[in-house]
């Protein structure tokens, strides 16, 4: 959990039991550069030092881009994908709660991407369900597993290769 | 669809229904034993070898770091203490059955091991900062909560489909569902047969009310540590099957504790590198 992997042009990249933490992947479609962070809360403690900058949206975003640069990718060129932030109900009327740690994670990635100014492919958020990403770069092919609704393709990378060139 | 199998059959009629071996439920009674001591303890655990060879394995392992290997009981209670044998014991004793799949609720092998021993850790973890109930009570509670559903899965065979269906189209949390298409729910096989099991009275009203905690009439704060610790650990998305995050999670736990919403992001974080060092543990018990 709370890892950071990067991979070029070939193999694939696994985000496992995703439940209200976010599986965030970019992908640089020129170099073939695909990083992955598993992000489990918004953000970082001020009292407190960050053991692994991949395990907080805040922290993880920016350690995201600096692995996917190390790597040889342009940050600039990236497309993202995301997806987890899945929650618990709560009881009785729900009054604005700082529980739901899978929406708030959603919304911190969402508001980091969107300060980059981040070209989003594809998100699948929320719910109930406990999710598992797998991204094939070989095959550009994004996919996403829960228990109850399968497996399914959530998007396919290198058509933004190919919409690119 | 209704109910066919009573919780007192699926108790009686289960036919490969785990056990926990007597010596590790005698050495969880006598921990709660004010005149209790090394050596009660180690004659309790030496009256089952099997069981005395892993607690021995497991308290050798990189885990807890020990200087000298330990060979001898009584010595590990005493260089471990009563409560974390205690633990080990239980560990040791419920693994073989954990880690099995329980395809009634879709979990794959190993993931019911997964949300139990994170519950543990999660519920231990809640205990010891609220300072509201015994970390060794919280966590063997965290560790059995859900044993209702090894009984249940096999009488849920492909019901889980249905189940959730229903509960998405009323509305409903997943032990609601249960209740009303089974006429019962995880929480009570899992008190039933933590009754019938002999366990210890805290164990068995965590089983129950662990969906539901302001219903709990005694061992309230046990029944909130493990409450809290649930959902922690399913959060992070230990052991998540079918039924998924489809649950409630009281606010009110959190209060009884003492604790506030705010607090749960650091214990979340605490929860994971805590359940990370643990892996040394695992390795030993998959071996």
């Amino acid at each position: 959990m709370a890892e950071i992997k990067v991979i070029k042009g070939t193999g694939q990249l696994t985000c496992l039991g995703l439940g209200s933490c976010i599986g965030l992947l970019a992908y640089d479609a020129e170099s073939g550069v695909c990083g992955m962070a598993h992000i489990m809360l918004p953000e970082a403690f001020k009292d407190k030092p960050v053991d692994k900058p991949g395990k907080f949206a805040d922290t993880g975003v920016p350690a995201l881009l600096a692995e996917i640069e190390k790597a040889g990718g342009n940050i600039r060129r990236l497309t993202w994908v995301f997806t987890g932030g899945a929650q618990v109900f709560k009881y009785g009327a729900g009054t604005a709660s700082k529980l739901d740690v899978g929406a708030r994670n959603g919304e911190a990635v969402n508001a980091h991407l969107k300060k980059l100014g981040a070209r989003i492919l594809a998100q699948d958020i929320g719910g109930t369900s406990g999710r598992t990403m797998v991204a094939n770069i070989e095959t550009g092919e994004v996919r996403v597993r829960t228990v109850q609704g399968g497996e399914k393709t959530l998007c396919q990378l290198k058509r933004v290769r190919a919409e690119a060139a | 669809m209704s109910h066919t199998i009573t919780i007192e059959e699926i108790v009686s009629k289960t036919t490969d229904l785990p056990t926990i071996p007597a010596a590790a439920i005698k050495v969880m009674r006598e921990t709660q034993n004010p005149d209790s001591s090394a050596a009660t303890i180690a004659r309790i655990l030496v009256t089952d070898q099997a069981l005395s060879a892993r607690v021995l394995r497991l308290a050798n392992s990189a885990y807890y770091g020990l200087v000298r290997k330990v060979t001898d009981l009584q010595d590990a209670v005493v260089i471990l203490g009563m409560k974390s044998v205690k633990n080990l014991a239980l560990v040791a004793s419920t693994y073989p059955w954990m880690q099995r799949p329980i395809t009634g609720y879709c979990l794959g092998p190993e993931q019911m091991w997964q949300h139990a021993f994170g519950a543990a850790v999660g519920a231990q973890l809640v205990a010891r900062i609220s300072k509201k109930a015994p970390e060794d009570v919280a966590f063997t509670a965290g560790l059995l909560h859900d044993i209702g559903k090894v009984a249940l899965s096999v009488w849920l065979e492909n019901k889980v489909g249905a189940i959730l269906l229903y509960a998405g189209r009323e509305g409903l949390s997943f032990d609601e569902a249960e209740r009303r298409i089974l006429g019962y729910d995880h929480c009570q096989v899992g008190f039933h047969l933590a009754t019938e099991w002999n366990l210890p009275e805290e164990v068995a009203h965590a089983a129950l009310w662990h969906h539901d905690p302001d219903k709990a009439k005694e061992d309230q704060f046990i029944v909130d540590c493990v409450h809290v610790g649930d959902y922690i650990c399913s959060s992070m998305g230990f052991g998540l099957g079918g039924d998924g995050l489809l649950y409630k999670f009281s606010e009110n736990s959190l209060e009884r504790l003492g604790l506030k919403p705010e607090d749960l992001d650091q214990i979340t974080d605490e929860f994971v590198i805590r359940y990370e060092e643990y892996e040394s543990l695992f390795q030993e018990l998959a071996a």
